[in-house]
């Protein structure tokens, strides 16, 4: 439509609550996220995930005493899916892949919500910091963004894990180490960008304190691609934590799904292809929903951003 | 001048960035226990322990400890990797050449693959090979490189017997000389054609698995500026002189869509050189990757500070030098503002 043409926007009904009008407009994005057929997909591919993760106590028997290690069925080593009792058949070791597919997005949920949470908050304060307060603060942070940039994630990852010895937890925090980065500095850009509308003069003007126009005009406006983020980052963590775990940077014997790849790369040159494959297409389905979910999310939250489509 | 200014500023940062890169993994070592502690063992004294601890500096402060570390750096003493059971000096050149061939294969798929298929879709914009490719290119970035090598090691290898794990066979390896460690241009120089399909074959495999997620990347960018510069103004001229369709996309199209695609190839080296450590276990290839993912496992601290040290550094030049290559073909931009 030609500009010229657009009708005036009328104005909004004065009897509507400002409450209202914040319910309205979730229900017309959830909307216009829902009608673009890849991101349902993705939604739809992690609501199952997470229902698995939540329910997995009551659709699998959980290993005693301790739940999160693969239980192990001496009886039927390597046997092939549709096997009685191990309808994806056993690991070399008699470990039940349907059993570390089910608990594994228990772990990989668990993983990602931690290490996101983490992330997301430091990331957002440190880069509101630099951005906000600007100056000398700003260059010495940004310049730290930077040397954390300059390390391949992976590696990176790889390297903090190694140095704090193996474990899922060391691997929860290597992650925590890596991932915040990012959200520095989107969160810095967009706060510079933000700073910078008349709103906030205006807050400025009526003699509002910092932290509240801060936290009044500045975060609710400059949060949008964090979430698209941290959106996206829900996958790739689960992604990158499988790999070091794949290594063997996890406990042996966890219920997870990169030490199951890996406990079942044994029995690859005896043909037996299933320990391996079902897990890794656990990590893949996983990494691909929340990389479609935050694709869709990115075009409707953030029009001026155009993604390759 | 803008370029030169913009080149110039990048250069000076660099060496901030590597000494804080350095800063972080000196950090690292100190995190990870006594740094002597391979040294150590029960039946030593005290006076045993202080010496040594006197020798490697460690009674020094933290800062003091740095100088010590980096000067060893930068004068070649990488420190004894316990993997290897020699100086990781010794070792390296080889892990190198076996990781660089390995990579050098996997750009060269990912390049290659990356912009044919971008150019294919981008041309045929939401028919059905665009779909396709865009289906590629999604799954790229979720897609588990572990996951993906034993896929295809399952299909390729196990069942169809087609390629083999590895970096050679061993009898052919013994047959020709290595002066230069990259086994296809050994035996390139030995003029042993036998030994170049070997060298050849055994890269399929890794070359592909690590050129997945790159390929997947440079697809989708070469297909995006490729459907954005189709709808030039240029294009319409040069479709309205008479060109045909193929030349207007091969000679003006095209050319231009490469620009912005070649900052994603800068970036996609990144992917790439973190997929060695996958790569190279999975496929039994006798890499930097590899040695670094054993030295995790036994905690061979020489060697993972050097991994880590060398990627990082390696990773900002690349990087720097896309980055000036970038702003050298897209000098319309710049000097137009």
């Amino acid at each position: 439509m030609d500009v010229t043409e657009r009708l005036p926007i009328p104005p909004a009904p004065p009897s509507e609550s400002a409450l209202r009008v914040r319910a309205r407009r979730a229900g017309e994005l959830t909307a216009n996220v829902l009608s673009n057929p890849t991101t349902l997909t993705g939604l739809i591919i992690i609501l199952l995930m997470i229902s698995m993760a939540l329910l997995a106590p009551w659709i699998t028997v959980p290993n005693t005493p301790d739940p999160t290690q693969m239980p192990r069925d001496w009886g039927a080593i390597a046997v092939p899916p549709g096997s009685p009792g191990h309808p994806l058949g056993t690991t070399n070791t008699g470990g039940d892949v349907l059993y570390g597919v089910i608990w594994g997005a228990r772990t990989s949920l668990r993983l990602s919500l931690i290490v996101v949470s983490i992330t997301v908050t430091v990331g957002v304060a440190i880069g509101s910091l630099a951005g906000f307060l600007g100056g000398r603060i700003d260059e010495i942070l940004m310049r730290i963004v930077d040397v954390f940039l300059s390390i391949p994630e992976l590696i990176f990852a790889l390297a903090i894990a190694a140095v704090l010895g193996p474990s899922f937890r060391n691997i929860i925090l290597a992650l925590a180490v890596v991932f915040w980065v990012k959200y520095a500095r989107i969160m810095r850009a967009q706060v510079i960008h933000v700073k910078q509308n008349e709103y906030v003069d205006a807050a400025r003007v009526i003699g509002d304190a910092p932290l509240r126009i801060f936290g009044k005009d500045i975060l609710p406006n400059s949060i949008t691609p964090v979430i698209v983020q941290a959106t996206l980052d829900m996958g790739n963590i689960v992604l990158v934590g499988a790999t070091l775990s794949f290594i063997g940077l996890a406990e042996a014997g966890l219920a997870e799904w990169g030490v199951l790849v890996s406990e079942g790369q044994a029995g690859i040159s005896a043909g037996r292809w299933w320990a391996s494959t079902f897990p890794g297409m656990m990590v893949f389905l996983w990494a691909l929903a929340f990389n479609l979910l935050g694709d869709g999310l990115r075009d409707v939250l953030d029009p001026r951003t155009e993604t390759s489509r | 001048m803008q370029i030169r200014d913009y080149v110039l500023r990048r250069l000076l940062i660099l060496p901030v960035l590597i000494v804080g890169v350095s800063i972080i993994v000196f950090a690292l070592t100190r995190i990870g226990g006594s740094p002597i502690g391979i040294y150590l063992s029960h039946e030593m004294s005290a006076e045993e322990v202080a010496e040594l601890e006197a020798r490697f500096h460690l009674d020094e402060p933290i800062p003091v400890q740095y100088v010590y570390w980096a000067g060893g750096v930068l004068s070649g003493d990488l420190g004894w990797s316990g993997v290897a059971a020699a100086p990781v000096t010794e070792v390296f050149p080889d892990k190198l050449a076996a990781t660089m061939e390995l990579a050098v294969a996997s750009a060269i798929v990912a390049v290659t693959l990356g912009i044919g298929l971008g150019t294919f879709a981008g041309a045929r914009r939401d028919r059905f090979p665009d779909h396709v490719t865009r289906v590629v290119s999604i799954s790229g970035a979720a897609m588990p490189l572990f996951w993906f090598a034993i896929l295809l090691l399952i299909v390729f290898w196990v069942y169809l017997g087609w390629f083999p794990i590895g970096r050679s066979d061993a009898q052919i390896f013994a047959s020709i000389p290595h002066p230069t460690g990259l086994y296809t241009v050994d035996a390139l120089i030995a003029g042993n054609l036998t030994a170049f399909r070997d060298a050849v074959w055994h890269l399929v495999l890794p070359a592909l698995t690590l050129g997945y997620g790159a390929t997947a990347i440079i697809a989708r960018m070469m297909r995006s500026s490729l459907v954005e510069e189709l709808q030039e103004d240029y294009v319409d001229a040069a479709r309205a002189k008479g060109l045909p369709e193929r030349l207007v996309l091969r000679r003006h199209a095209r050319r231009n869509a490469l620009i912005p695609t070649v900052t994603v190839i800068g970036l996609s080296f990144g992917f790439l050189l973190q997929g060695t450590v996958v790569a190279e276990i999975i496929f039994r290839w006798p890499g930097l990757g590899r040695w670094m993912a054993d030295s995790v496992l036994r905690g061979d601290q020489a060697t993972i500070m050097t991994y880590v040290l060398f990627t990082s550094v390696l990773f900002l030049v690349v990087n720097l030098v896309v980055d000036v290559i970038y702003a050298y073909l897209d000098r319309r931009v710049v000097l137009g503002t």
